[in-house]
């Protein structure tokens, strides 16, 4: 177990070389886009020596390394900041949406693969199973749309754009608007922000819920033919301890190590959920310096979504390991 | 053939079937060329609703072109792109997954270690990364999910290709003479085309979603491409004007993806059964 | 009063019948034994008791009472109030049969709980101590921590925490090694006799049942065959079925005989049902004309009309073991030894020393065993022997030499694997699998070799079309001898082939082997758990504990006088010496 945790920071640290260096390989001239287009040639190398681009890319990667440890990721190129506090401002945005939407897929997942195990060898199976085939076809991002085009176009219940109504400060604090809200007492901006999350957090649930469904209800059909259920049953135990007690721990690890790799994939899909609702999270940020091969500002985000998944995957591994006993000697 | 029968199979073929139609005959199905504007007719809603036109069968977007030209070209973009990723990502990722899990020791960590670091970014992320890099086109699309997506493969044959390399009738067949090769193509990659059939289906539908996603973002095909994902980006900013506009290409999409998915699915159900029927008694 | 009473049982899937006329009725304290090989449905019975059989499974006629009450009919809740608390199960594989995530103490406690026990905790430790398990080392451990034979234990005090009325034992040491069975038999007949249980005991053995239980009844094709006291139907059997099963078994004490190698093997269900008579009919020695008009009804404990004849039946000739005289070597490993190193912590990496020095020799012509328990570095040997895996230190030389090509060493020596499941590749056709050597060497006339070899075991030609999963477990294994044969190695290793199978496909293989060897000559690594097989096909036999050859030389000598303690104990252990009965009962 400590043994996955120190391997993680040379991953990080090549994760984010591999990034740097991709990056720099690029045709794409930074100090040239940093500077006005007036600039001459002159001023253009002049720069170039600055940021220390004529230097090899892994001395050029030190530097940045060392920047980073001293909180400085680079001057962004398309907006006259640095890019660390552009991160600063986004990352707690995102991390709290994909927390929330993690919730929401959790216990949708959870109990629609208890809804399906509990019909098996019924004829609603079959339907459960179709159904479950044709949700997982809808990605999250169509789902974003779909919500947005239900509850806040077609039925205006929900808000469907940025994070706060207009005119509501946000207290500061953790950057974590819910906790900031909850701390300052202000019940208001907290039900504002609630529901301009709602459906984010829907959307991105409803595109991550199905697959944990099924891997539960595979899970628990497998744990049902093991010889312990049988033995347990015929020690007179009754078939709802059997579920609790016996079926639903074993079942549970290999849904916590798909939840895992799907919690991977669900940060990474607040990207394309935060475009479609405008909400201000290193998504936004991220699609922007795209545009703009703002290429500072990519890496800076790049690395923290690495950062995220690879923490979620250290927690989710973590997790395993205290649940499953088979692991220890 | 078993697997033909199957109920899923047999539907999903049916609505990839009708995709593929369109894609190979938008040429003679579309009423225009799909990137003709006019001006005049923007944002139109389809012919049966009030102050549709009859020339504009599913109505236009916000340049005035014809919806319904746009989304049986945009089944060309489509389609393309989901056979030639799914196929470049199969590939790679079939043979890196059989040199880890049959070879096993330093090659089975350096490619473990690999999909790890790989399978750090958020498969969109990367994507969009690696775009910005490529620059917009179809193959740079390709390009582009081929080297996000090869770990899908390669984590999950890995797996098989272990299982079966430890048999015993692998064993058997070094022992009588067969080179780690003859052992590969005869007893191993036998026994793991099943799932990768499976996994190519399911990953042209990830692939329609990621085409779709790049197009939505600016990075995609290029603008002079019609593709569902830009569509979509035109009508939402449209929303509340022309809904339908919204709707009519993620119904595209959800049924391509939705096809890819049955299809694998009854593939993964029905095969898997020959195999167990093989094995067992 | 009987506790268990069966009148005219039968239980059938859709239209095939899976049992008939079974009728037993067991006494309180008393042992039944249920003795049947594979497909002789002597697990069903012990489904139906527990109303758990199968989905399609059902009992169609005749009656099933547990003191007095009808256990077909019974209500759920009834049936669930009995079991664990009058009716209490002991499983076949003891680490499948615990939960993975909970320790022992948890499975006691619910158990106890449920029981209404008051103190668990004294309770949990006094039946752990009850079944020689020490509590404070097991109660906090979960179940991949244990031996299989302790996980065995755990269960046993499980199934007797209730003071149950009967307890079913399905093939409880099968899974086990040899030493640990004895211990773990005794303790059931320990328990048995303080609780007063009554044990239905079933096993594919009938020896071993012969040698612990008071009465025993022999199943064959879902039918009683044969029923009555244990000792009588071990020294005068009277079904020819019960006396085949004897004569199949090699002994490992008293003379060596030939065994009965009976042809074909039982009949699957959907011949059950058509075949005219006697089932046994076909394969019977002593069958006579009229064994074809009906099956013959239970009379006197045996269901057979010509009862008389069993006494006449004989095994075929007995096939020689002549010791081999040449010094002509085909294997001789000096200090082998092999280390597994694993990565267990961050920087220290395990190592199990699976064989540690070992040296044996293997002559031309000659078959040896090589016996031990799991965990003895057997199939490492095996392995390294066969170059499929190399040592980490000592030599192998094959004919003499340690530099041998790859081209050279696959001449000279082939493997035969135990498991016939993953040994022969599903999508391949029997033909193809056992020339295909002859495929990779580019030889020609593979379909007459094919046939030639198919023959030379003992399979129809017609066997050549048919994929492996369409045989039997015994076609299976012919087949696995057939490839290993193809090149005619000088030696063939064998590793644990006929364990698994029943005991007349067992005869069978073993005089194919015996036949093989007179024949084509070959030596061959016999690697067993089964001392009386070894005893029957080897010459020489050498005897593993923790990787290390601790005895060898000459069969009959090392078994009649044993060096070693550990041979020893391996010899004490081994069931059919008839002297653990007579043990155990008189204390």
């Amino acid at each position: 177990m400590i043994r996955r945790l120190i391997v993680s920071v040379p991953i990080l640290a090549l994760v984010s070389f591999l990034l740097f260096a991709a990056l720099r390989v690029l045709p794409i001239d930074v100090a040239a886009m940093s500077l006005p287009p007036t600039a001459t040639l002159v001023e253009v190398e002049a720069k170039r020596h600055d940021l220390g681009l004529d230097r090899p890319i892994p001395a050029q990667f030190l530097i940045w390394l060392d920047g980073v440890r001293h909180g400085a990721f680079g001057q962004s190129v398309a907006m006259r900041r640095d890019a660390g506090s552009l991160l600063a401002q986004g990352l707690p945005t995102t991390i709290e949406l994909a927390l929330c939407a993690m919730a929401v897929a959790t216990m949708l997942g959870l109990g629609g693969g208890l809804l399906l195990f509990a019909v098996r060898g019924t004829w609603l199976e079959g339907l459960g199973d179709l159904i479950s085939t044709l949700l997982m076809s809808v990605p999250d991002f169509m789902w974003a749309l779909l919500l947005l085009l239900v509850f806040g176009v077609l039925v205006p219940v929900l808000p469907f754009v940025g994070r706060l109504d207009p005119g509501l400060v946000r207290p500061g604090g953790t950057g974590f608007l819910l906790l900031d809200a909850m701390l300052a007492g202000r019940m208001d901006v907290l039900w504002s922000a609630l529901r301009h999350m709602a459906l984010p957090a829907l959307a991105l649930g409803m595109g991550f819920a199905p697959p944990i469904a099924r891997v539960l209800r595979s899970s628990l059909l497998d744990v049902y033919h093991d010889d312990y259920m049988r033995q347990a049953r015929l020690r007179g135990l009754g078939e709802t301890r059997l579920l609790l007690r016996h079926a639903l721990p074993n079942a549970v690890l290999p849904t916590l190590a798909l939840m895992g790799v799907q919690f991977g994939f669900l940060f990474g899909g607040t990207l394309l959920v935060e475009v479609i609702y405008g909400y201000p999270g290193i998504g936004n940020l991220m699609v922007d310096a795209v545009r703009n091969a703002d290429l500072p500002v990519i890496q800076a985000v790049g690395m923290s979504y690495c950062a995220v998944v690879i923490g979620i995957s250290l927690a989710t591994d973590a997790l395993h390991h205290l649940l499953d006993p088979r692991g220890r000697p | 053939m078993r697997w033909a029968r199957s109920g899923r199979v047999i539907i999903g073929g049916l609505l990839l079937l009708v995709v593929l139609i369109c894609a190979i005959a938008a040429p003679w199905l579309a009423p225009h060329d799909p990137n003709e504007q006019d001006l005049l007719s923007i944002l139109l809603p389809p012919a049966w609703m009030s102050g549709g036109e009859a020339t504009f069968p599913l109505g236009t977007d916000s340049l005035g072109r014809c919806a319904l030209s746009r989304l049986l070209f945009g089944a060309r973009t489509a389609l393309m792109v989901a056979i030639c990723a799914a196929a470049g990502a199969g590939a790679i990722g079939f043979a890196l997954a059989h040199v880890a899990g049959y070879l096993g020791g330093r090659a089975d960590w350096l490619i473990g270690r690999a999909i790890e670091v790989w399978m750090s970014f958020p498969p969109v992320v990367l994507s969009l990364i690696l775009m910005v890099g490529l620059g917009t086109g179809t193959d740079k699309v390709i390009l582009a999910i081929v080297l996000v997506d090869w770990t899908r493969f390669c984590r999950v044959l890995r797996a098989e290709v272990r299982t079966v390399s430890r048999k015993d009738y692998v064993s058997a067949a070094r022992l009588i003479g067969a080179s780690h090769w003859q052992v590969l193509t005869g007893e191993v990659m036998p026994a793991t085309l099943p799932l990768v059939i499976t996994l190519v289906s399911l990953e042209m539908g990830i692939a329609v979603v990621v085409e779709a996603i790049l197009s939505f973002v600016g990075l995609g095909v290029g603008a002079n491409q019609p593709a569902w994902g830009q569509m979509i980006a035109d009508a939402r900013q449209n929303v509340a004007a022309a809904p339908i506009g919204l709707l009519l290409p993620m119904a595209a999409i959800f049924l391509c993806v939705a096809g890819f998915n049955v299809l694998g699915d009854g593939l993964r159900r029905s095969l898997d059964v020959r195999q167990t029927e093989l094995r067992g008694a | 009063m009987s506790l268990l009473v069966a009148d005219a049982l039968g239980v059938k899937v859709g239209p095939l019948a899976v049992l008939r006329d079974v009728s037993f009725s067991l006494a309180p304290g008393r042992m039944l034994g249920l003795v049947g090989e594979s497909g002789a449905g002597k697990s069903m019975i012990g489904r139906a008791i527990a109303q758990d059989l199968p989905p399609g499974f059902a009992v169609s006629k005749g009656a099933l009472c547990f003191a007095g009450e009808d256990l077909v009919a019974m209500p759920r809740s009834r049936r669930q109030a009995l079991l664990g608390r009058d009716i209490a199960f002991i499983p076949q594989e003891p680490m499948a049969a615990l939960n993975p995530v909970m320790t022992v103490w948890q499975h006691l406690d619910e158990h106890l709980a449920r029981l209404g026990v008051a103190n668990r905790r004294a309770r949990a430790e006094m039946l752990l101590e009850q079944v020689g398990l020490e509590p404070g080392a097991v109660l906090p451990r979960h179940p991949h921590q244990l031996s299989g034979g302790m996980c065995q234990r755990v269960l046993i005090a499980l199934a007797f925490a209730g003071e149950p009325r009967l307890v079913i034992a399905d093939e409880p040491t099968t899974a086990l090694d040899v030493t640990v069975q004895a211990r773990v038999m005794a303790l059931i007949a320990d328990l048995q006799r303080r609780c007063g249980t009554a044990v239905l005991f079933i096993t594919h053995d009938l020896r071993l049942a012969s040698d612990i239980c008071d009465d025993v009844m022999v199943l064959y094709a879902g039918r009683p065959a044969e029923i009555g006291p244990a000792r009588r139907l071990f020294e005068a059997p009277a079904h020819p079925y019960t006396a085949s099963l004897h004569l199949a078994a090699p002994s490992l004490t008293g003379p060596r005989h030939a065994l009965l190698a009976l042809p074909g093997q039982m009949p699957g269900l959907r011949d059950i049902a058509t075949l005219p008579g006697c089932r046994f009919a076909p394969r019977c020695q002593v069958a006579q004309s009229d064994c074809q008009d009906g099956e013959p009804a239970l009379t006197d404990g045996v269901a057979c009309r010509h009862s008389a004849l069993t006494r006449q039946i004989t095994p075929g000739p007995k096939q020689p073991l002549t010791p081999v005289t040449t010094p002509v070597e085909v294997v001789r490993t000096e200090a082998l030894r092999r280390v597994f190193r694993s990565a267990a912590g961050l920087f220290r990496r395990t190592e199990t020393v699976a064989v540690a020095g070992a040296d044996l020799l293997v002559r031309q012509g000659e078959f040896v065993g090589l016996v031990g328990e799991s965990g003895s570095g057997k199939s490492t040997i095996a392995r390294l022997v066969a170059g499929l895996d190399r040592p980490s230190s000592g030599r192998i030389l094959l004919g003499g030499r340690d530099d041998l090509s790859r081209d050279e060493r696959r001449r000279h020596v082939q493997m035969v694997f135990q498991d016939p499941q993953s040994a022969l590749n599903p999508r391949r056709r029997v033909g193809e699998i056992v020339t295909q050597s002859m495929a990779i060497s580019g030889a020609g006339g593979r379909r007459e070799r094919a046939l030639a070899l198919l023959t030379q075991v003992g399979l129809s030609p017609e066997i050549a079309q048919r994929y492996p999963a369409q045989l039997s477990g015994g076609q299976r294994q012919r087949v696995n001898i057939a490839r290993a044969l193809c090149e005619v190695p000088k030696l063939l290793v064998a590793d644990e082939i006929v364990s698994g199978l029943d005991v007349s496909v067992q005869a069978q293989l073993l005089e194919l082997l015996l036949g093989l060897r007179a024949s084509l000559g070959f030596a061959m690594l016999f690697i067993s758990h089964d001392l009386a097989v070894v005893r029957h096909l080897c010459t020489q036999v050498a005897v593993m504990h923790r990787g290390v050859v601790v005895e060898q030389g000459a069969t009959e000598a090392v078994f009649a006088g044993p060096q070693h303690d550990y041979t020893r104990a391996l010899l004490a252990a081994a069931p059919g010496r008839g002297e653990f009965v007579q043990k155990s009962r008189s204390a």
